[in-house]
């Protein structure tokens, strides 16, 4: 009996350890908002990956924009940046706040496209 | 889904509020100028001053015989009221779509507190029904149309709170509760919850007769 | 509901003969001219503002009286009247009319302590006013007070007194009073006098007494007055509360005028309260005039100037513990209570409040014209103000000994509830108690 106990038990373990180490690296569950104080609602659920597929992104410039002196600059991407790090918690002159800059992104597209959630619980699940 | 949501925060949006702003100031525009063709002597005893103390008693929880009559009522009705409006205005989720749509922001309430005040919204239309079928001299009133109001006025917030605790089944409440703010707004000026409109009106007179012309207080 | 049964099975031939004649094609036609002729947005604003609350209903002691029933509270009145005329756009049978007349005759004094009740200060006796309008025009009133009304239009004075009774009677209390005070007057028809005092039919009628008493304060204030001698110098006024303002406005003109053509500076007017209402308030907007065209001052109102301006010495204080009835018309209708407490303090000893009072006071249940629909309704006018009874026993535990109500409407009704109750309360006007302690000639 050992044998196989012992086999059984480390490839659960593995089994585990992969399924976990490649979700959290290659796909995310939802936005990090540590950025929020308090935030009133859960972060939005999004998987990167799996939303780029269903939506056939292959440009990250789509969501990761660029902007220079309030120009977007075309295949300029900003995806070694954080959202946080142009769009602070309260706007600026030009600058969205990053409350709204998500929010456009996201519903904005899906509204266009009319794809994907629109509406406050459809993202911000409980 | 997405034509549905459009839709209805599009263009149905719009109708509401075109018929919320355009038919109070319809009704308003139509009661003054029936004033000026039929009652003009009301504009000569209207008076600021005993409009403006009259409203100020009523406004105010307790500072009239009849409130002080009825504790319960009073501050059940005062609260229903303030959040009925005040939630609304200020709930976070209709503060990010003025913002996104207009670009215009203001306070919002934090969503715990904006819950609360929902559920005494609630409340309040249940405790206004009770009142409505056990009391006799407001059942001996009462028609089917204060029942409707009452339904009319409970059903956002009713769908607002499912969908905000995204309890049962999120999208339909959701859409639902959309459809129902937008026929609340219609209904103001149309039906008799236009005593948001006139009771500033009738009371401004009322006021003002007892004040000006009668030297008596009216609370 | 334990009632008497006379209540339920009232019988009014003005009711039930007017009622007859009616058509549903004239119904129809007669409350939508009135609605759309005479109407406009108060009416509309108070139909659409109306929540249907009930918040009125403590207002009403008909209501507080009748058990809290829901029949009997202002809007309760209100539905059964006016909103069914609305919703059926008129169309109502003869039966419905002779009901609403009822009502809005005998079951609502128009006192409007409800509109202090009403969070949006709707005005329901104007709408059972509008009630009792379209009554008129249909020729379905209580027949005692319309026999007034018509008494009003034939005499101008409400209590059919003739040409030559009313100097004769003048001549008379003037006579007996001089037997008091030999330099007594009451001068007639004296052009330029600072007053013009004006009284209701009924005093002329039964109750010359305090014409005497009014001639007595008067020469001893050393007031410049004067009296009419011909028509016009009645001030009441039946016509208002039967709806049948063109009659209304002829007596308010016929008065007004009577005082121009004297050219007094003032009218003081005896204690009535409808009577005040009607020329202070109601009368002078049918004529167009946004406040009386004569000054108006109400006998409270006049006493209390003359005590205060030491015209009238008070001798000895009265002594018996009173307490004070507000009347609607002249307390909700002009502020005057804070000055009926001067009064009363400066004549009596002791002043025991009744509760609830000022504004707030109960209707004696006789005003609006209610006492004036006659001898068919006195029953349940009784019944519906065991309230007021209630209030008044409250008083007398506390001990008062004497009810002062300074209105005639007032008085009669309270001396109804006082026999019918067993209230044992000596029922008093104002200048009752003047005359009994001020200081006279010798």
């Amino acid at each position: 009996m050992n044998k196989s106990v012992v086999y059984m038990i480390a490839f659960v373990i593995i089994f585990v350890f992969v399924l976990v180490s490649v979700h959290s690296q290659e796909d995310m569950e939802r936005v990090d908002n540590s950025v929020f104080k308090n935030p009133e609602r859960p972060s939005a659920l999004f998987r990167h990956d799996e939303h780029n597929e269903n939506a056939d992104i292959e440009n990250c410039s789509e969501c990761h924009h660029l902007y220079e002196d309030g120009q977007m600059i075309e295949d300029g991407s900003s995806e070694d940046q954080h959202c946080s790090d142009c769009h602070a918690l309260k706007a600026s002159d030009s600058i969205p706040a990053l409350r709204k800059a998500f929010h456009m992104n996201c519903k904005g597209c899906h509204l266009e496209q009319k794809q994907g959630p629109v509406t406050c619980g459809e993202c911000h699940k409980k | 889904m997405h034509d549905l949501y459009i839709f209805i925060t599009g263009p149905l949006a719009w109708a509401a509020f075109i018929l919320f702003i355009g038919g109070s100031l319809y009704r308003l525009l139509a009661m003054l100028i029936l004033v000026n063709r039929k009652e003009r002597f009301i504009f000569s005893y209207m008076s600021l001053r005993y409009g403006l103390r009259s409203i100020l008693h009523w406004i105010t929880p307790f500072a009239t015989v009849n409130m002080r009559r009825h504790p319960v009522l009073t501050v059940v009705t005062f609260l229903f009221h303030i959040c009925l409006i005040v939630t609304p205005i200020f709930l976070l989720s209709h503060v990010i779509l003025w913002d996104e749509s207009w670009n215009l922001s203001w306070w919002s309430l934090p969503d715990g507190l904006a819950d609360f005040m929902t559920i005494i919204v609630i409340a309040g239309a249940i405790f206004f029904l009770i009142r409505r079928i056990v009391s006799p001299e407001v059942q001996f009133v009462t028609s089917a149309s204060d029942y409707i109001i009452l339904a009319i006025v409970a059903a956002p917030f009713v769908t607002g709170f499912l969908a905000y605790h995204q309890w049962f089944a999120y999208e339909f409440f959701m859409v639902l509760h959309i459809l129902t703010g937008e026929m609340m707004l219609v209904a103001i000026p149309f039906t008799r919850l236009s005593h948001m409109i006139y009771s500033p009106f009738t009371r401004a007179y009322m006021g003002s007769e007892f004040g000006g012309v009668r030297h008596a207080k009216d609370w | 509901m334990g009632e008497p049964a006379e209540i339920n099975e009232i019988k009014d031939k003005g009711l039930e003969i007017g009622a007859e004649r009616l058509t549903e094609d004239k119904i129809e036609k007669t409350i939508n001219s009135v609605l759309k002729g005479e109407t406009g947005a108060r009416l509309k604003a108070y139909v659409d503002t109306c929540i249907h609350c009930g918040l009125c209903s403590e207002a009403c002691h008909y209501y507080l009286s009748r058990d809290n029933d829901p029949h009997f509270s202002p809007v309760g009145k209100v539905k059964q009247t006016i909103w069914e005329m609305l919703k059926k756009k008129g169309k109502v049978s003869p039966e419905f009319i002779k009901k609403a007349s009822e009502i809005a005759s005998t079951e609502c004094n128009l006192c409007r302590r409800c509109a202090m009740y009403c969070p949006f200060g709707i005005d329901i006796a104007y709408m059972m006013l509008i009630v009792r309008r379209i009554c008129h025009m249909l020729g379905v009133t209580p027949l005692y007070i319309q026999d007034t009304a018509h008494s009003h239009s034939v005499t101008m004075n409400q209590m059919w007194v003739k040409g030559d009774e009313w100097p004769d009677t003048l001549q008379w209390q003037e006579e007996e009073a001089q037997a008091e005070i030999p330099t007594l007057r009451i001068p007639l028809e004296k052009e330029g006098a600072d007053v013009m005092y004006s009284v209701i039919g009924p005093e002329p009628k039964f109750q010359a007494q305090l014409i005497y008493q009014a001639a007595v304060i008067m020469n001893v204030a050393g007031i410049d007055w004067t009296m009419p001698a011909s028509s016009g110098w009645d001030n009441s006024d039946m016509a208002m509360y039967t709806g049948d303002n063109e009659i209304m406005g002829r007596v308010k003109r016929a008065h007004f005028e009577t005082a121009a053509r004297l050219k007094v500076k003032k009218i003081v007017m005896g204690e009535c309260g409808h009577a005040f209402r009607s020329v202070y308030d109601v009368g002078n907007r049918w004529l167009g005039w946004r406040i009386p065209p004569v000054e108006v001052v109400h006998a409270i109102e006049f006493y209390h100037d003359i005590l205060k301006e030491g015209r009238i010495k008070i001798s000895k204080k009265f002594e018996t513990p009173v307490t004070l009835h507000d009347p609607c018309n002249i307390v909700r209708g002009r502020g005057l209570h804070e000055m009926s407490r001067y009064v009363t303090r400066e004549m009596c000893e002791e002043l025991i409040e009744m509760h609830p009072n000022r504004e707030h006071n109960y209707c004696c249940c006789a005003g609006g014209g209610v006492i004036n629909c006659g001898p068919p309704y006195k029953n349940k006018r009784i019944m519906s103000n065991r309230v007021k009874a209630e209030q008044l026993f409250a008083a007398k535990a506390k001990g008062a000994k004497v009810l002062i109500a300074p209105c005639h409407n007032c008085h009669s009704g309270l001396e109804d509830i006082n026999h019918h109750y067993g209230l044992g309360l000596e029922i008093k006007f104002l200048m009752d108690i003047l005359y009994e302690v001020m200081d006279k000639p010798e």
